[in-house]
């Protein structure tokens, strides 16, 4: 592999991950598995609302549950924006359902992290079976 | 904006009114159903409906099976304990 071919394939893999991010989904569709990426986009999307539906927005918490709120942040950077809405308003977030809300939206979070680095990998796989080829 | 909307909206502003007791565990089995979902996706590389299906609901049920079997010994442990 040459050097300026080197680079674009780096380049190509940080974009990959970088849709992966921005879209649960849309780093598998980059690279045309479409199946994968409407399940994980489905998936991930329902799990997600279905912890803000349980707690409340009020749940996506950036300075009283830290660890949590990085675990949420890998679903989108859109959730940083749900997190400035959350601080500005005051969300009613209580005891089981806070618990249950925040569980779903940083395991969904994390399970969008699995997605992208699995798609990076098979970004890279993919480039190179073909210069294999 | 509809009614429809702002309902809907709001909907995600108050918490649900979920209880501490035994059935609030039944929250765990649509988190394990998205897990197993995700999982398999990422680890099979050309999805066919029934053998993705089938995979998903092996990796689910072993998934509650462990979960029952390792609160089935936890429960035996603490009785052990406090009797």
């Amino acid at each position: 592999m040459t050097q300026r071919s080197k680079e674009a394939h780096a380049l190509f893999l940080f974009l990959v991950g970088l849709l992966a991010w921005l879209v649960p989904g849309a780093g598998h569709l980059a690279i045309n598995k479409k199946k994968h990426a409407i399940i994980i986009f489905v998936t991930i999307a329902l799990t997600f609302c279905a912890g803000l539906y349980i707690g409340s927005v009020g749940i996506i918490d950036s300075v009283g549950a830290k660890p949590w709120f990085i675990a949420q942040l890998m679903n989108s950077p859109a959730v940083a924006v749900l997190g400035r809405i959350s601080k500005a308003g005051d969300y009613a977030v209580y005891a089981r359902p806070n618990e249950i809300g925040q569980i779903y939206t940083s395991i969904a979070g994390l399970l969008n992290l699995l997605c992208i680095v699995n798609a990076v990998y098979w970004a890279h796989l993919r480039q190179t079976e073909t210069i294999g080829d | 904006m509809s009614i429809m909307d702002v309902f809907f909206i709001a909907s995600f502003t108050v918490p649900e009114k979920i209880n501490v007791n035994p059935q609030s565990i039944l929250w765990l089995l649509p988190l394990i159903a998205s897990i197993s979902i995700v999982y398999k996706a990422t680890k099979i590389r050309k999805i066919k409906a029934a053998g993705f299906l089938k995979e998903v609901v092996i990796l689910f049920g072993s998934i509650v099976i462990f979960m029952v079997v390792t609160a089935i010994v936890l429960c035996a442990l603490a009785w052990l304990i406090t009797e």
